[in-house]
């Protein structure tokens, strides 16, 4: 009997076929390009957009924050994939792949969880664009599921690490705070902050 | 065509040039701006960003193993940053061109990126280099110890 993980991958993956317009947005959003670049311009305008000036330096750091966050979720999903290789969903299910085969584990998800730590990293400090960050990371995750290359389970883990990598980044840059201010001066003094 | 990495370099090059308008367009920093009209850079900005990736998505197959020819996590970081600066250098240098009568003789020169709302880049840099290196033990002090 199958578990509920790839029951509800089968379900939302045997949407494939049924609208080829749904079809080749999901391809749109679960590309490695898209997604990771629009986050990447949430970061540009949370950086540059905020016209009070105290604002703007916490919502500065919130952005360095969230870069932080994408590095360590990467770096915690890379050291779980040393000791727990989960194959993809393509390798032991007969999926309908929209995508190309990536060959490494499916759990958790890389690409869920560093988008994750840049979207929570965001909300922390905005939440008009973090909720929109969000979005575009749930999106990305939920594509990859409909595309045939992840299980559920493998997006919510990588959105768990993330949420927890931010967590812990937030509290310690509380600590590092005067080092986060420093950077920024010195970005100030070249009027890039 | 030209190589996916050149593809996906020039379709970043343009989306930060458009991104960086619309959020300075949104921050009021004037001094960076092509256009006259905040409300136009906005638009003009957001639609620019969205053309650098609908050319890229349509010129070609992109959902590419990084084997096969896509490009693999730590090369995109790469060329996206080198991208990404490549266009904000270029949106400094322009952007001072274009507002070259923006010389907002009454910003204060510590003020960090609040001083581009009447200056363009090159004259706001310009007053806080000669501000710093006129004063940099007392500002040193003030911003890192103090």
């Amino acid at each position: 009997m199958a578990n509920p993980d790839e029951t509800l991958f089968l379900w939302i993956n045997g949407f494939v076929g049924a609208a080829p317009i749904v079809d080749a947005a999901a391809e749109l959003a679960a590309s490695d390009y898209l997604a990771p670049a629009i986050l990447a311009f949430a970061l540009i305008v949370v950086w540059f957009a905020e016209r009070d000036a105290e604002l703007r330096v916490r919502q500065q750091v919130g952005a360095l924050v969230a870069l932080s966050s994408m590095g360590i979720s990467g770096l915690v999903v890379f050291i779980l994939n040393m000791f727990y290789f989960r194959p993809r969903p393509f390798v032991e299910l007969d999926v309908n792949l929209l995508f190309y085969e990536p060959t490494d584990s499916s759990f958790p998800a890389n690409s869920a969880a560093a988008a994750f730590g840049i979207a929570f990293g965001i909300w922390g400090v905005n939440r008009r664009i973090g909720w929109f960050a969000i979005g575009v990371a749930g999106s990305y995750g939920l594509a990859r599921v409909y595309a045939g290359v992840h299980y559920p389970l493998d997006i919510l883990a990588g959105a768990g690490i993330a949420a927890m990598v931010t967590f812990g980044v937030f509290r310690i840059s509380r600590l590092a705070m005067p080092v986060l201010v420093g950077v920024i001066r010195c970005l100030r003094v070249l009027r890039l902050a | 065509m030209l190589s996916f990495t050149a593809d996906y370099c020039i379709a970043v090059f343009i989306s930060t040039m458009g991104v960086l308008q619309f959020a300075f367009s949104l921050g009021g920093l004037k001094g960076l701006l092509f256009l006259k009209s905040p409300l136009a850079a906005r638009a003009v900005g957001l639609a620019v960003g969205i053309l650098g990736f609908s050319m890229f998505f349509a010129t070609g197959a992109r959902n590419i193993n990084d084997y096969e020819g896509g490009l693999d996590a730590p090369d995109q970081a790469l060329y996206f940053s080198l991208s990404a600066i490549a266009a904000f250098a270029l949106t400094l240098l322009l952007s001072s061109l274009v507002n070259y009568g923006m010389r907002g003789a009454d910003s204060d020169p510590d003020s960090g990126i609040d001083g581009l709302r009447d200056s363009n880049y090159a004259t706001a840099l310009a007053s806080s280099i000669t501000y710093w290196r006129g004063n940099w033990r007392t500002l040193t002090k003030r911003y890192f110890f103090g």
